[in-house]
């Protein structure tokens, strides 16, 4: 196994994608679940497919899969064109939420199904088994039955199915989905640390964006069977192609607000509303961009993380930005203090230093960090 | 409440049921028992009855149409039961599939077990009729057969005959417990099994049957004790004919008794059958626990 692992790192270079999908569609009926879907990643790259529920992500997967039939449109594999191939010959190995884990069969068999089934010799068999499972730590476990296992030992049962055989491809379905959230932090370090050493070529389904920021090298925003972005876990979370990306990317969301944008020489003058009775917050962008220089004046939408407004000290901030702000709700979270403050018709968070000495009710010095400052088209949510 | 009123109370309650199963159940059993060690006839008076201790076990099982019955009743059972597990597993792996017009085919594949068994006999006589028969008529069409054949004439045959149409009639069952199964294999293991590359057969052998087997344990032998009692068919369509080619042990039970009018000897014949009844019984016991273990 060691020496085709190290051949799939030199192939990791290459240019050719593992995993090439063209104008995918995929309908029950009158039901467009997957709306004209292309994604290609190459060899290494760890894809993650991330959405709210009912977003097409698990269908895009089936697809890739072999297990839905697609409607319209195209898969390859390593250049192979595999639209209508049978799940068994794509060469992937899936890992399911549910473990789907053989009840009548050992751990060891479990793990040895698909050797077994392309009639690999008992002995090489055997060796592939122990080599996974000292891998996956799971050695003590290969004569148990799946009923006598922990959620954890399962998913590493699961992942030792699918790794042993080597697979060009590797599909995860939500695969922590049913622990625990203290073993799916642990978990999801792990499948990390497995991909590192093994170099796979993972399609990853989640709905967590957490686990999307943690473990992806590319991510796939999808809406309603639309991919809504494609790009690395930092350009997601920096420059969020619309304002449903970046709503669902972060925790917490990115505070979007409404804003009056004029240009004021090369800065653009951004005002936003307070509460009754208040003088407007004016802000000022240095880098607005050609997008925003060119447009004519008017009302738009600003995202702003919420680490881009912070106390004091924090982060390096523009001192001059800075804004007495009314703390509607402080809500200590450890190594960092969430803050609520209504401006421009609507509550947003700031982020504040965990030790940070605030009460509800306070007003305080407020920095404002526009550096990462996102502007969307108000009507049609796109970026701009 | 104290625990021993709460048992008391159980007897209570459970004594009218108790009541009327041993008047109607035990009490004949018992009755049949002691019949079986005496020589008594049906016409004859009470006073004439004598005690022969073993002699009808003796003449039971060293008789060789009794023995010859038994032989075909196992094969009965072995036959129709086997047949029946086979075309209710197919069916149900069928009945499973995704296709149009799948709820109207499980909807009517319940009708031959709905029949009454008399009617399916009936049914299944006129569908054999060597004069007006449909098989002999759709055969002939087919061209399989020269001439109007008498399908339940022939002893080597009848029996056969017979045969399939109990599992006509009984298929359904297997195949309708074989889908209930079925339908609780969650899908991702199959899915699973299919991307670790195994076709259509493997998936079945090593998903699906494990999976059913429980049940299908279960549901086979209640049918293989169902098989072997086999009475109301073999009475309506063959009466044990022709020259005893059909005559199972429970249909010689009734002729010894009934035609015969030999109440003891065909005492012992009902205990021998009785009695192997009982062995099956235990064996379903024991094919349900074996069930609620695996579960």
């Amino acid at each position: 196994m060691t020496n085709n692992l190290q051949k799939k790192e030199r192939t990791a270079v290459s240019s050719n994608p593992i995993l090439a999908v063209e104008n995918l569609s995929k309908s029950y009926g009158d039901l467009r679940i997957l709306k004209d879907v292309s994604v290609a990643i190459e060899a290494g790259d760890f894809l993650v497919l991330v959405g709210p529920s009912g977003c097409g992500k698990s269908t895009l997967l089936g697809c890739i899969g072999g297990l839905t039939e697609v409607t319209s449109g195209n898969i390859q594999i390593d250049g192979q064109d595999v639209t209508h191939t049978d799940p068994a010959k794509r060469d992937i190995a899936m890992v399911f939420q549910s473990y789907a884990l053989f009840p009548n069969m050992s751990v060891g068999d479990n793990i040895g199904f698909g050797l077994e089934v392309r009639k690999v010799p008992k002995a090489e068999r055997d060796k592939k088994i122990s080599q996974v499972a000292e891998l996956l730590k799971i050695e003590p476990l290969l004569d148990r039955a799946p009923a006598q296992l922990s959620g954890g030992q399962r998913q590493r049962v699961a992942m030792g199915r699918a790794l042993v055989r080597d697979p060009k491809l590797f599909l995860f379905d939500e695969p922590l989905s049913n622990l625990d959230a203290k073993l799916r932090v642990t978990m999801r370090t792990e499948i990390k640390r497995l991909h590192q050493r093994l170099n796979a070529s993972i399609i990853y389904v989640t709905h967590d964006q957490i686990e999307a920021m943690t473990l992806a090298t590319k991510i796939v925003v999808m809406k309603d069977g639309v991919i809504q972005q494609v790009g690395t876990p930092r350009e997601i979370y920096d420059t969020p192609a619309n304002i449903f990306v970046a709503d669902f990317m972060g925790s917490p969301a990115m505070n979007i607000l409404v804003a009056d944008v004029t240009m004021d020489g090369l800065m653009a003058r951004i005002e936003i509303a307070r509460e009754d009775g208040q003088e407007p917050l004016i802000l000022y962008d240095p880098n607005p961009g050609e997008g925003i220089a060119s447009r004519p004046a008017g009302a738009l939408k600003i995202g702003l993380r919420p680490e881009a407004l912070t106390d004091l000290g924090s982060r390096s901030v523009n001192a001059e930005q800075q804004f007495d702000c009314l703390l509607d709700v402080v809500e200590p979270a450890g190594s960092d203090t969430f803050a609520v403050i209504r401006l421009g018709g609507t509550e947003v968070t700031a982020r504040m230093h965990g030790d940070v000495d605030v009460n509800s009710g306070d007003t305080v010095p407020i920095c404002f960090d526009l550096s990462k400052i996102s502007y969307f088209d108000p009507k049609s949510g796109e970026r701009l | 409440m104290s625990a021993i009123s709460r048992s008391r109370e159980k007897w209570v309650l459970l004594f009218p049921a108790i009541l009327v199963l041993s008047l109607i159940t035990v009490l004949p059993f018992l009755q049949t028992v002691w019949t079986s060690f005496t020589d008594a006839e049906i016409t004859a008076r009470e006073q004439q009855v004598n005690w022969i201790g073993l002699e009808n076990y003796i003449w039971a099982l060293t008789d060789p149409d009794f023995l010859e019955a038994l032989g075909r009743t196992m094969y009965f059972t072995v036959v129709s039961v086997g047949l029946e597990g086979v075309l209710g597993i197919a069916v149900a792996l069928l009945l499973n599939q995704k296709f149009r017009g799948r709820w109207f085919l499980r909807v009517i594949i319940i009708l031959p077990w709905a029949v009454p068994t008399i009617v399916n006999a009936v049914a299944w006589r006129l569908i054999y009729h060597p004069d007006y028969g449909a098989l002999n008529s759709l055969l002939l069409q087919l061209g399989f057969i020269d001439s109007y054949t008498s399908w339940l004439g022939d002893p080597d045959r009848a029996l056969n005959m017979v045969i399939l149409a109990d599992v006509w009639k009984n298929f359904p069952l297997v195949a309708y417990i074989a889908l209930a199964a079925m339908q609780t294999i969650p899908g991702d293991l199959l899915k699973a099994a299919a991307i670790e590359g195994a076709g259509a057969w493997k998936r079945f052998h090593s998903i699906t049957l494990p999976w059913i087997i429980g049940p299908m344990l279960v549901v086979l032998i209640l049918r293989t004790i169902e098989a072997f009692r086999v009475f109301d068919i073999i009475y309506v369509m063959t009466r044990g004919g022709p020259s005893d080619g059909t005559k199972t042990a429970s249909f010689y039970v009734y002729q010894e008794y009934f035609s015969y009018l030999r109440s003891g000897s065909g005492a012992s014949y009902a205990v021998v059958v009785a009695g192997i009844s009982a062995v099956l019984i235990l064996a379903y016991y024991a094919g349900i626990r074996r069930d609620q273990r695996g579960a």
